[in-house]
C-alpha cells in the first residue's frame, strides 16, 4: 500500500496563493464573506501562514503553505466519537461528512488547526455554484471538513490506470495545490516507495516536519529556506 | 351491524385508494411516454448505444434530441403501417402522439426535460465507468430488466441503500473504505 505524502520547498514558495485558490475551487469550499472571516470562520483547506521578521525597512517575509499533515498518529481520529475521521490504509486521514455529528472534538484535537467547521449552509457568489466540482460532495451545515489530499483525484487515477491495465504511477495522482504551484514548490507522491521523488526529497538535509516533537508523524515535510 | 355492512366496503375502498395514492407519490412523471420495449426488444438497440457514457464516465447520460434524431425524423408520421386489429390501431396512435411530442422538441431545438430517476445523494460518489467497464456488471443487475418495460421509468429498480452497495462490494472483494464512495 502506498503512503501518500507531500514535500513543500519553502525556498521556492513565493506565497502567491495559487495553491489556496486551486484547493478552494477544486474542493467546493464555501466562501464565508468578510464579516464571518473576521470572526475566525474562514474556510481554507490549504492556508499560507505568513510571518514577518525584522523591522521596516529590513523586513523578511516568510510563507508557509499548510495543508492537512495526514499524520501517521493523528490526534483528531482518536477523539472522534462516531468514527467520522480515521486513518485509511493509504495513510490519508479521512473525513466522512455524512458520518460527522459536528461535535468539533477533532477540531480542538488537531495541533495544526487544519479542520474547519461549516457554520452555515455553503453559499457561493453569483453563478459560482454552477461551477462546483461534481466529484466532491458539497458539505452541509454542521460538519467538520479538511484537506483530503484531493482523494477524488486518487480514485479517478486508479480508475484510469485500471482501464489502461497498468500500475498507478506517481505522476497519475497529484492534488490540486501541487498541480497549480507555478514554482513547483509542492511535490507529491508515495512516501512508502524509497525511490519516489518525495522520498528522495525527504532525505534532503533541509527537510523538516512541523509537530514531529508531538509524535504525530506528519506526512507533509518542508524544505527549509536557504539564507 | 347494518352500518358495518354499509360502511365496510366504502372504508375498504378509501384505504385501497389511499395506499395506491401514497405508493404512487414517489413516482416521477416523464415528459414523453418512452417505451424501452420497442427500442430494446423490437429494434434490438443496446443500452450503451443511447446511454453512451456508461463505459467511459461517471454519469451514463440520458439521451436527448441529438441522439433521438439519429434514428427519428418527422417523415415517420406519414408512414402508414398495416393495422389488423383494434389493439394495433390504438398502439400506433399512442406511438404517433408521443412521436409528435418528440418532434415538437426537435423542431424547437429544445432539450427533453427528462426527470432523473436513478440518482445518488450528493455525499456519495458513483462512477458508472468503475462498475460497467472495470467491474463488468451488467446494466440489469442494478437497473432491472428495463428493456421489457413499455412505460417510462418512474422509480428506481433498487432502493440503493448503503448496505446494498456494501454487500455487493464485500461479495466482489472490492474496497469498502468509506473514501471509496464518500469524498
Amino acid at each position: 500500500m502506498p503512503k501518500w505524502g507531500m514535500i513543500i520547498d519553502l525556498n521556492k514558495c513565493t506565497g502567491c496563493g495559487d495553491c489556496v485558490t486551486a484547493c478552494k475551487v477544486e474542493n467546493n469550499i464555501a466562501v464565508v464573506g468578510q464579516e464571518e472571516s473576521a470572526n475566525g470562520r474562514t474556510m481554507l483547506w490549504m492556508d499560507i501562514i505568513t510571518t514577518y521578521e525584522g523591522e521596516f525597512p529590513n523586513v523578511k517575509v516568510r510563507h508557509m503553505p499548510r495543508p492537512c499533515f495526514h499524520c501517521e498518529h493523528p490526534p483528531c481520529t482518536k477523539v472522534c466519537p462516531v468514527g467520522a475521521t480515521y486513518l485509511n490504509d493509504e495513510g490519508i486521514v479521512a473525513q466522512i461528512y455524512p458520518q460527522c455529528i459536528g461535535c468539533r472534538y477533532c477540531q480542538v484535537a488537531c495541533p495544526i488547526t487544519v479542520k474547519t467547521f461549516n457554520w452555515y449552509t455553503p453559499e457561493w457568489p453569483g453563478r459560482m455554484a454552477e461551477a462546483c466540482n461534481p466529484d466532491v460532495a458539497v458539505r452541509p451545515m454542521g460538519v467538520v471538513e479538511k484537506c483530503t489530499f484531493c482523494i477524488h483525484r486518487l480514485q479517478k487515477a486508479k480508475e484510469q490506470a485500471a482501464v489502461e491495465k497498468r500500475e498507478l504511477r506517481d505522476e497519475d495522482y497529484v492534488p490540486a495545490c501541487a498541480e497549480s504551484c507555478p514554482t513547483r514548490a509542492i511535490s507529491f507522491g508515495d512516501m512508502g516507495n524509497p525511490t519516489s521523488k518525495v522520498s528522495q526529497l525527504k532525505r534532503n538535509p533541509r527537510a523538516f516536519a512541523v509537530g514531529e516533537d508531538l509524535g504525530i508523524e506528519p506526512k507533509v515535510y518542508y524544505l527549509s529556506e536557504v539564507e | 351491524m347494518k352500518k358495518l355492512i354499509l360502511f365496510g366496503p366504502v372504508f375498504l375502498i378509501i384505504v385501497i385508494l389511499a395506499v395506491w395514492f401514497i405508493d404512487g407519490m414517489g413516482d416521477v412523471v416523464q415528459p414523453i411516454q418512452y417505451n424501452h420495449f420497442v427500442h430494446v426488444q423490437e429494434e434490438e438497440i443496446e443500452c450503451l448505444e443511447c446511454h453512451q457514457y456508461a463505459e467511459d464516465y461517471a454519469r451514463a447520460s440520458i439521451p436527448n434530441i441529438d441522439e433521438c434524431a439519429d434514428c427519428h425524423d418527422e417523415s415517420e408520421l406519414e408512414d402508414e403501417e398495416e393495422m389488423t386489429s383494434d389493439e394495433d390501431i390504438i398502439r400506433q396512435e399512442m406511438k404517433r402522439q408521443e412521436k409528435k411530442i418528440l418532434f415538437a422538441y426537435m423542431a424547437q431545438n429544445k432539450k427533453i426535460p427528462w426527470r432523473q430517476v436513478n440518482n445518488v445523494p450528493n455525499y456519495a460518489y458513483f462512477s458508472h465507468r468503475r462498475h460497467v467497464k472495470l467491474g463488468g456488471i451488467e446494466c440489469v443487475e442494478c437497473h432491472g430488466d428495463t428493456g421489457k418495460q413499455t412505460t417510462p421509468i418512474v422509480r428506481p429498480h433498487e432502493t440503493r441503500s448503503m448496505a446494498w452497495c456494501m454487500d455487493c462490494h464485500e461479495k466482489e472483494n472490492v474496497s469498502n473504505d468509506c473514501y471509496a464512495c464518500h469524498h
